[in-house]
């Protein structure tokens, strides 16, 4: 069924994760919070961070270094555009890779969208079509990140706002798809199923279904906007504030099918403070708690 | 529609004026689903998303001519230089390094010729906070390895008084306090010692000499330049800067 992938995908580099960290609920690691969770002891598993805010240098890796020495750090990549039709950047590949070996990420990601055309790189995580075309180029650039920094990516679903005429596949199937041909696991954000479902009329329940529990290594929840488009409303994934109501649920819903994963709260404009990020945490945890009792641990594999 | 084309022509969409979202191209149209919502208007959250997005990174780059001309002002400026300038990587830590010449030719502020330098600080400044680590050389060794400036640093000659629009927009002033912009230019270096984005003054011979290592000259060229400069004390005031790093490292 695949004859039109004309890659030969990875062949002998060894592909295997860092060990997830024992308690599985994040935050992200942004500039305000720099000070405090040097400062604090916080009930945190691990951190995010995005790579790119540290590529060459700075005085922001003086601070990665200092919470690298107090949590496993998670690198979630919004800069490599594997959705594009052209290579992964050298560079960007090059700059990644030399944080992956200074800072031993538990885990590498990147997203399920395009950035750059050209030589323009617009900044913004953007829609691809559902083809097959789409999976063979996405999937040549996920290799070819995989092979370069000789370690499995997770690759995230994204939220969008247009749909198009030529889809081929739903977007689970593109995804299981994806990790299929290429060996990467998938990084479910359950907000950006949450929009995706209302911004193009599908079921999330069943996009959640849909998607081979065996492929997840990592959830992420975060806070999305509404944004009025005449008397219509289009939900953009802002990660601006408290995850909603809604989402909480399809996140017990999707822990319930893949169990105890990594979970990451994002928030990266109007930073709340950092004991209200935490608490967003702890209403993760109790959720893994309360479906997979006191001692969750992750599932084999 | 091929993935390539789709790309290029989203592209040039939202990296035009936001005028061109109501004359969409066919081949956008035909690809992209129509339902109740208006396609300009979900198109439009991408544009407002990518260039506010690039936008906001400038205005926290640029704090000074934000306090001079209004973030609003600033952000309409940030956007033309956008639209004209997009990111050419996927790392924007020092994007917006062409603003300053951009300012030069940009009509509607012709009337502060001091913009495009504050710019320059500005992106020194910024350039000085994500500089790679690097560590200066010993003492011992100045007179007998070759030199280079810390890769941090930046030299400014501005006809205008740099340091005093700095702290007079960023310490805070009144609302109609002014500032004597006639009180002289100078020349400074801007870098990272260690933590901290440095600015140091420097008169008109040490700007020179300093010139002169950063675009590879060799100590002793700038010795046998400047004859009658006091080259003692310009060495032991910048060992203690720690302005110089060795031009070879072993790494």
């Amino acid at each position: 069924m695949s004859t039109w992938v004309t890659t030969i995908w990875t062949t002998n580099i060894k592909m295997t994760n860092n060990t997830p960290p024992a308690e599985p609920v994040g935050i992200g690691l942004r500039h305000p919070y720099y000070k405090d969770v040097l400062e604090t002891d916080l009930d945190l598993g691990w951190l995010e961070v995005h790579p790119e805010n540290y590529f060459g240098g700075g005085i922001n890796r003086h601070f990665l270094s200092l919470a690298a020495e107090k949590y496993p750090i998670s690198m979630h990549g919004i800069g490599l555009s594997l959705g594009s039709d052209q290579p992964v950047s050298k560079d960007h590949l090059g700059n990644l890779k030399e944080l992956v070996d200074l800072y031993n990420p538990f885990q590498i990601s990147d997203h399920a969208s395009w950035s750059a055309s050209g030589n323009a790189h617009l900044n913004d995580l953007l829609p691809l079509p559902y083809t097959k075309e789409t999976l063979a180029r996405l999937s040549d650039n996920v290799a070819r990140t995989q092979n370069f920094l000789g370690r499995k990516i997770l690759v995230e679903n994204p939220s969008t706002y247009v749909g198009f005429n030529n889809d081929e596949m739903s977007e689970f199937e593109f995804l299981n798809t994806l990790a299929e041909k290429t060996g990467c696991c998938l990084l479910l954000d359950i907000n950006n199923i949450f929009v995706q479902s209302f911004n193009h009329g599908l079921d999330a329940v069943e996009y959640i279904d849909g998607i081979n529990p065996a492929f997840v290594g990592e959830m992420h929840l975060a806070g999305h906007s509404e944004h009025q488009a005449g008397e219509h409303t289009i939900l953009i994934d802002t990660h601006n504030n408290f995850v909603r109501a809604d989402v909480w649920k399809l996140y017990e819903h999707a822990v319930k099918r893949f169990g105890v994963i990594p979970t990451l709260i994002e928030w990266d404009q109007n930073f709340p403070t950092l004991d209200i990020l935490v608490s967003e945490a702890d209403k993760a945890r109790a959720i893994l708690q309360k479906i997979h009792g006191k001692e969750a641990s992750y599932a084999a594999g | 529609m091929q993935l390539d084309k789709f790309q290029n022509d989203f592209k040039d969409l939202v990296l035009d004026n936001p005028e061109a979202l109501k004359r969409i191209p066919k081949d956008l149209k035909d690809i992209l689903r129509q339902d109740d919502i208006p396609l300009s208007e979900r198109l439009k959250v991408y544009r407002n998303n990518i260039i506010g997005g690039i936008s906001d990174m400038m205005i926290a780059t640029f704090p000074i001519i934000k306090d001079l001309v209004g973030e609003k002002f600033l952000a309409g400026m940030a956007r033309s230089f956008i639209m004209k300038h997009p990111p050419g990587q996927g790392c924007l830590n020092t994007y917006g390094a062409g603003f300053a010449e951009f300012l030069e030719d940009f009509g509607p502020t012709v009337t502060l010729p001091y913009l495009p330098d504050v710019a320059r600080l500005e992106i020194a400044c910024n350039e000085a906070y994500y500089a790679r680590d690097d560590h200066p050389i010993a003492p011992e060794d100045i007179a007998s390895t070759p030199l280079k400036l810390r890769s941090s640093a930046t030299l400014l000659r501005s006809d205008y008084p740099l340091l005093a629009i700095h702290d007079f927009c960023l310490n805070g002033h009144e609302e109609n306090e002014t500032l004597n912009l006639g009180t002289g230019g100078e020349m400074l270096m801007i870098y990272r010692p260690a933590l901290e984005v440095q600015f140091v003054k420097l008169d008109a011979e040490e700007f020179k000499i300093l010139s002169m290592i950063q675009n590879g000259k060799a100590l002793t060229e700038a010795i046998e330049k400047f004859p009658d400069f006091d080259f003692q004390s310009f060495l032991a005031r910048h060992i203690r800067l720690e302005t110089f790093a060795p031009l070879r490292t072993n790494k």
